[in-house]
Order: C-alpha cells, then structure tokens, then sequence
C-alpha cells in the first residue's frame, strides 16, 4: 500500500471511529461478523438490535449516526423501521442502509422508494463498508 | 480458522432455535393441509433468517437449500390442493433435514443425494410458478443512483 493511500485510510479511521452504528439483524452470530467487517474500516461503536421493535426503543434512548438493518424480521421487519426513521424529521440525519439477503424486485423497489441510503446484498465485506456505507455517510453529511 | 469453527458451531447453536419453529410449522400444516397453510409465511421467514446467516458466513449448500425452501415455502401458501400442498410439505421436510445435518457439517463435500434434492426442490418450485424475481446488485446500485440524480 502506497503512503498516500495509507495515509487516506488512516484518516478515514479516524473519521468514523466515533459514529455510533445501530445494527439490527435477528442472528447474533451475524451480527458479530458483520462487525468484523465494520471494525475492518475503523468503526468502534456499535450497539445491537435482534428486530425493529426492539431497535426503535434504543433509537428513542440514544443518538446513532447509521442504522444498517437486515430487512426480514419481527416483530418490526427492515422497510417498517425505515419508515418509522423517515417519517421521523430529528432523524433525517440518520444514514440507514439495508444489508439483507432479500433482493426480491418487489421488496428492493420498496426500500428504494422510502428512502433508504444503499441497499447491500450479503455478505457485507470490508471493500462494501469503504465504499458504499462511507458514501451513504457523506450523502447523510454525517463524515 | 479455529475462529471460523468457533463462529459456525455458534451458528449452528443459535439456528437451533430456528429450525425448531420452521419444524413446528411444517407439523402444524400436515394436521391441517388446508386450514394452516398460511403457517408456510413463518416456514419461510426462519428458511430466510437461515439463508441470510449462511450467506454473510459463506456456506454456500445451506445459502442454496434454505433459499429453496424459503420460495417454495411463500408459493405454497397460494396452493389450493391437498396433494400439491403435500408434496410441497414433504420437499420441505427433507429440506430441513438437510440444512440440520449441513448445519453440523458443514465442512461436508456436497453429495448426490444433496444434488438430487436440489433438482426434487427446483422441479417443486417450478411447479408453484418459480421463484420470485430478484435484483442483481449491480441492478440495485443503478435504482440508487437513478433516485439520487433525480433528487
């Protein structure tokens, strides 16, 4: 790695390490190893959800800058706490990104239409983390 | 690689649960093939936690069953025949079954009778009309960025 890209990553190391991730998915095994591809890319915080209900209230509790939700779940699936973020104007800072198994047209189209930041098919892999939920941040002018 | 072990057999724990319930649907559909057949929405719903759980730790055979199980599971609530229900009821038996035992062991070269029971699960979804239509990634990304230029 050249000095300039490892000073880029360096630098976004440190941009992201104080984002608070809220990350909601029904499989804690999954969610340890989708925070072994975040912590790849300098995150630090996160807290967890097992559903939407349950992440609503944590939401209501505490501040976070990025939701990353799998989409099928109860009680409260993926596209129900999206809408309940958006509907929500003290959250339009909140980038939310899908990171789910589902890519069915319907449920894709769905998500696209309510707003969501990006929309990542598993596995979520470091190189997605760099590229994809780094820009939904910047879109949310949370980096 | 200890590590991933580790992280599978704590998959495997913990879908324990899951499968328990996908089970206790498919009994409750063969009490009442008709009246409890909406019970197939809660089959699929664990085949799909299943099939995500397999598909962000990269096991590809249960990825495959699970995500067969879970398709014919939603078409099946459409089926109004006792007989096409059955069938779908005992295709998703010997699914569940199979994802159990990949579940343990996972580290199991893919056998015949795995092959011939993802040809028995095609040929079932087939017959329910297949499966629903999916977007690539690539197809996601372009909805994304066509939305945002909009904006």
């Amino acid at each position: 790695m050249s000095l300039e890209k490892k000073f880029i990553k360096i630098i976004a190391t440190m941009s992201v390490s104080g984002i608070k991730v809220l990350m909601v998915e029904d499989v804690n095994t999954v969610r340890t190893h989708l925070k072994e591809a975040m912590r790849a890319a300098g995150f630090e915080q996160f807290e967890s959800a097992s559903n939407g209900e349950e992440a609503k209230q944590k939401i209501e509790m505490d501040t976070y800058q990025l939701i990353l939700a799998d989409l099928i779940m109860s009680p409260t699936n993926g596209i129900e706490l999206l809408d309940y973020i958006r509907a929500h104007p003290e959250y339009s800072k909140v980038a939310f990104v899908m990171v789910t198994a589902d890519s069915t047209k319907e449920n894709v189209a769905t998500a696209v239409g309510k707003g969501v930041d990006d929309y990542l098919i598993k596995p979520l892999t470091p190189d997605a983390v760099n590229q994809r939920i780094m820009k939904a941040l910047k879109k949310r002018k949370v980096i | 690689m200890s590590d991933r072990k580790d992280l599978i057999a704590s998959l495997a724990n913990e879908l324990g649960d899951f499968v328990k319930i996908a089970e206790d649907a498919l009994k409750e559909i063969e009490a009442d093939l008709i009246g409890n057949k909406e019970k197939f929405s809660i089959f699929s719903e664990k085949m799909f936690t299943i099939r995500g759980a397999a598909q962000q730790l990269e096991l590809p055979e249960i990825k495959e069953i699970a995500g067969l199980a879970e398709e014919i599971g939603i078409k099946a609530q459409l089926a109004d025949k006792k007989p096409q229900i059955r069938k779908c009821v005992g295709a998703l038996w010997d699914a569940l079954t199979t994802v159990k035992y990949l579940l343990i062991n996972h580290e199991s070269e893919t056998s015949e009778e795995q092959d011939i029971l993802k040809n028995r699960l095609n040929k079932t979804l087939e017959a329910l009309g297949g499966a629903r239509e999916t977007f690539s990634p690539d197809d996601i990304m372009k909805m994304l960025e066509d939305r945002d230029s909009d904006d």
